[in-house]
């Protein structure tokens, strides 16, 4: 785990904030393990950060969950440098972000990753189109031609007709539009999407996460997606790390978290939810047995199960799930009925 | 007393009950002030010069002597003085007085109410332009059209030098903590240092005139205006300013392209407080001969005649109105940034345009036809206003006499000479101690300590007595603000009604320069230091009541229905409810009156209130006391400090 996977999009490790005086007297020692409240008491430190390491792979979206506070804004403005480390080391693509200089630091946040923030950061003086272009002109593109690029983005996101509107004119979901789309607009290898979408209302929010969803399937890019909604997670992340106090606690597949938790932190997480509702098809997926039926109905994985199970129950036949043009596996009435049951327990 | 010093022992006294031991301590300090009455207090006869005094008196002659001769002269002041006198008087001879190779300013009355009009219509709307332009015209019938122009011209000149110092130096504050460190103390005693205080020594520097009231006026504005646009750009939305550092913003081009876009609308209406503190100055700038109305007002006062002052005092009143509606139209409207669509444009260029013409129609009027270039004596009407004045003066105090003179005597009586006895009549050495221990209950030991040396400073400057006498009007003066200003505030936090008819006077009242309200005051009660007391309340009471409104409705909500549904009354909620968790908000109101009632109280020394503003001001036209003047000065700023760090201090102690 110490050495850098050089092939990954993003490999951390050992990473460390900690905010107050003399922080770096804080990495690695005992303190460090003390709660929160205390080593705020004895220190005046608060380890917002303590001794991270993961890796992601180039096109997957990794999610890191966590409750308000666990440190997650923290991490992922570590990782661009936004907030300065105290401690270890973070590859982007092989090249060392800690010990960029200021201006190739600056070179990499206008092409290489981006950012999308809770709270929209729109310029609220501003046009549509020019806080899509903002990072094109901050650049030094020509005016004609990073409009042209700006339009491109706008229809990507869905907000044809806006561009020369102004962010106080728009929904608060029309907003994190805008938002996506200038952090598109730069072509970057990287996303960094801090709770992007916790300020919108839950109908709104499910749009944007298939929007989420689609615009990965579209440009492919590897994400890095914090949230504190657990069923977001489910919905969107390849892996998910779920933080707690500053550390990784669980690292794994949603899957995984759901049937093996390493703690009992991560199994009261697992238990507030219902599986059927944050889970997708991809969980009951399985190889079809002797004799069932394999002509039913096409799903996709990636459907919640809560919103499959009517079709399942009132189809005679088991469905087919599908993922990627591939058939994944099969999942009948029986499958459904056992988990709703395991839930009402 | 070693006793008393021991801070743990006080710590565990205050449990018991601060205002028990304040009364404990009054109780101790009564009969001493009464057996030892008048010994020791170190009064002073007004001509009697101390060391302090007389060793300021000779620096201030040698500072004069050396105005042509010292290097620091023929470099630094008098190339500032000849620069700024060059910039207001340009200024002045647009709109005051006589441009070269003429008997009129560049602009007669008609072509400077024509630009006031493009300008107010450009930047606001029509209905502030007619605002302005009655406002105006109600100046020239007033009779003081030229006085008018001049403190117009005066301001502006001031103002437009403080924000091109203000501005830049509020950005840096606002961009670095460490640029607001080194500048923070700086700006929080110009807040606490009465107007009074600057002028005698800048006048020493910079001579009488516009020269050095504009100078002193910059002194007291630029704070204001650093102190907002910092406020301005640290409070602005940090997101986008994050989002732009993630896209690879460079710091120069976060400040340009984010920061000063967003935050140009604040920075604006700072603009409109910049004003109007500049305003005030010019007015009172009238004791360094300032030119403008504040000199007019100064006549009035000195021959006591209510009618004369009274219509100049209408004029600044108009002009404050004018120039804050015209500055804070902008305020009203929520700050959008979107901006008009291509036919309001099209609509604003046309109206524009027509208004342009009339504006360059009056100009060329103004220039070209005496009538339109000088206010014509016919439409001046001062002189029956301030008869009328005089005689509506006359008969109020002789009918409400009962009410002013039982109003003014019980307080002079009771209050005043009271609290006079204790601070002013005991020997110095008691009052010291006295003072101190209250500072060490109020605030702890370091202001305690910090009041100990600024009280033993002024006793050794030698102006004891007067200092004392001030801080005696100060503290009564206060009172009184505190008991209606927390009526008020408590009317105002619970009704919105309330709150509605009272804000405009409010608002009103928080514009005007404090010398306007001496005028009326000294009709009504005459050159005594009742007026002056009077004064500083009427001065000070709009931000108490602000403050103390906000912080009543700020109370949670919840916690009013509770009590309510425990069947508590009105008058219980407020005493047992409101008022304690409106704690931090009374202690502030409490400070602010202080500092502002304080500004007025020395001025006060105008109109008979004696203490520290009288040496002030008799030392700015007496030679002979200039000195004593000069320290006058002096002790009213360790005075203002004292008062402000030990409030401070109880604030910061108690307010949680
Ligand atoms: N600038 C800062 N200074 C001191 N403490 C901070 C700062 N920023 C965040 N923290 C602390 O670090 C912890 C993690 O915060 P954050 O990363 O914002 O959590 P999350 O995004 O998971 O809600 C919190 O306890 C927070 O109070
Ligand atoms: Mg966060």
């Amino acid at each position: 785990m110490n050495q850098h996977n050089t092939s990954s999009a993003i490999s951390v490790r050992g990473l460390w904030k900690v905010f107050g005086e003399n922080p770096e007297n804080i990495v690695g020692s005992t303190d460090a393990s003390l709660p929160k409240a205390e080593l705020l008491a004895k220190t005046g430190n608060t380890a917002a950060v303590r001794d991270i390491s993961f890796d992601v792979a180039p096109g997957e979206v990794f999610v890191v969950m966590g409750l308000s506070g666990s440190g997650k804004s923290t991490l992922v403005r570590c990782l661009t440098r936004l907030i300065e480390p105290t401690a270890g080391s973070v590859l982007l693509n092989g090249e060392d972000i800690l010990t960029a200089s200021p201006t190739r630091l600056r070179e990499l946040r206008k092409s290489a990753f981006s950012m999308v923030f809770q709270h929209f950061g729109l310029l609220p003086h501003r046009s549509v189109i020019d806080n899509i272009a903002y990072s094109l002109e901050i650049n030094g593109m020509k005016k004609a031609e990073r409009h042209k690029k700006a339009e491109s983005v706008i229809e990507l996101v869905g907000l044809q007709g806006y561009s020369q509107a102004y962010p106080e004119q728009l929904s608060g979901g029309m907003q994190q539009r805008v938002g996506l789309a200038r952090a598109l607009a730069v072509d970057p290898q990287v996303m960094f999407l801090d709770e992007p979408f916790s300020a919108l209302d839950p109908l709104i929010r499910r749009d944007m996460q298939s929007e989420v969803i689609r615009l990965h399937k579209e440009v492919g890019k590897t994400m890095v997606f914090i949230t504190h909604d657990l069923s977001e997670a489910m919905k969107l992340g390849d892996r998910i790390a779920i933080m707690r106090d500053g550390a990784i606690v669980q690292m794994g597949t949603p899957e995984e978290l759901v049937a093996k938790p390493a703690d009992s932190y991560v199994a009261d997480f697992m238990r507030d939810i219902s599986k059927s509702h944050v889970l997708t098809l991809k969980y009951l997926a399985r190889p079809a047995g002797a004799g069932e039926d394999t002509s039913g109905l096409e799903l996709p994985a990636e459907t919640i199960i809560l919103e499959a199970s009517k079709v399942i129950l009132e189809s005679r036949r088991p469905v087919k799930v599908i993922e990627n043009g591939k058939l994944l596996g099969i999942v009948s009435d029986q499958d459904i009925l056992r988990l709703l049951a395991e839930e009402t327990v | 007393m070693t006793v008393l010093l021991n801070n743990s022992f006080i710590n565990r006294v205050w449990k018991i009950k601060s205002r028990y031991l304040i009364l404990i301590i009054i109780g101790i300090w009564t009969p001493l002030a009464l057996i030892f009455k008048g010994m020791a207090n170190l009064e002073l006869p007004t001509y009697q010069n101390t060391f302090a005094t007389s060793a300021a008196g000779d620096a201030a002659a040698s500072i004069r002597g050396n105005r042509t001769k010292s290097t620091a002269f023929i470099y630094f002041f008098n190339p500032i003085r000849a620069f700024i006198n060059g910039f207001v008087e340009l200024i002045r001879m647009l709109i005051a007085t006589p441009a070269p190779n003429s008997i009129i300013p560049v602009l007669g009355w008609l072509g400077v109410i024509g630009v006031v009009a493009f300008i107010v219509f450009a930047t606001s709307n029509l209905r502030t332009m007619l605002l302005a332009v009655s406002l105006l015209i109600g100046c020239g019938f007033l009779g003081m059209w030229t006085f008018t122009m001049d403190t117009i011209a005066m301001t502006l000149a001031a103002v437009i030098l403080s924000l091109s110092i203000g501005i830049p130096l509020g950005v840096f504050a606002g961009l670095s903590d460490r640029v607001l460190k080194i500048l923070t103390p700086f700006l929080d005693l110009a807040q606490i240092l009465p107007t009074l205080v600057y002028l005698a020594p800048l006048a020493l520097f910079f001579l009488i005139g516009a020269a050095s009231a504009t100078i002193a006026t910059m002194v007291y504005s630029i704070p204001l205006s650093i102190r907002i646009t910092a406020h301005a750009i640290r409070n602005l939305n940090q997101s986008p300013i994050e989002a732009s550092t993630s896209m690879g913003a460079t710091t120069r081009q976060t400040l340009t392209k984010v920061q000063l876009p967003m935050g140009k609308k604040m920075i604006v209406l700072g603009i409109n407080q910049t004003v109007m503190a500049a305003l005030s100055f010019v007015v009172i700038a009238a004791l360094i001969a300032a030119p403008g109305l504040g000199k007019p007002i100064v006549n009035a006062l000195t021959i006591r005649n209510v009618g004369n002052g009274f219509v100049a005092g209408l004029a600044v009143v108009f002009v404050a109105i004018m120039l804050d509606r015209s500055t804070s139209a902008a305020a009203k409207t929520k700050i959008s940034f979107v901006p008009p669509t291509a036919q309001e444009i099209k609509r604003r260029r046309i109206s524009l345009a027509i208004m342009g013409i009339i504006t360059v129609l009056s100009v060329w009027l103004s220039r070209n036809v005496l009538w339109a270039a000088i206010w014509p004596k016919k439409l001046d009407v001062s002189n029956p206003i301030s008869r009328f004045t005089n005689d509506a003066n006359d008969w109020v105090v002789d009918n409400v006499r009962i009410i002013t003179v039982t109003l003014k005597d019980f307080i002079s009586n009771y209050l005043l000479n009271s609290i006079e006895t204790l601070l002013a009549g005991s020997p110095w050495f008691i009052t010291v101690a006295m003072i101190y221990v209250i500072a060490l209950i109020l605030g702890g030991r370091h202001v305690a300590i910090l009041s100990l040396g600024l009280l033993l400073v002024i006793i050794a400057c030698g102006l004891w007595y007067e200092t004392m006498v001030t801080l005696t009007q100060t503290l009564v003066a206060t009172l009184l603000t505190m008991i209606i200003g927390v009526i008020l505030g408590v009317w105002i936090g619970r009704s919105e009604r309330a709150d509605k008819i009272l804000r405009p006077f409010l608002d009103a009242g928080q514009t005007l320069p404090a010398f306007v309200y001496l005028v009326p005051m000294l009709g009504l009660f005459g050159p005594t230091r009742f007026t002056a007391i009077v004064t500083g309340i009427v001065y000070s009471i709009p931000v108490v009541v602000k403050i103390v409104g906000e912080g009543i409705r700020n109370v949670s909500s919840t916690m009013i229905e509770a009590a309510t549904s425990a069947g508590s009354t009105a008058w219980q909620i407020i005493t047992k409810v409101q008022i304690p968790a409106a704690k931090k908000s009374l202690l502030l109101a409490t400070n602010q009156g202080l500092i502002f009632v304080l500004a007025v109280v020395v001025i006060g020394g105008f109109v008979g209130s004696g203490g520290l503003g009288y040496l002030v001001i008799v030392g700015s036209s007496k030679p002979e006391l200039q000195g004593k003047g000069l320290i006058a000065g002096f002790s009213i700023l360790l005075l203002g400090v004292m008062i402000d760090r030990i409030a401070n201090a109880s604030a910061r102690k108690y307010g949680n």
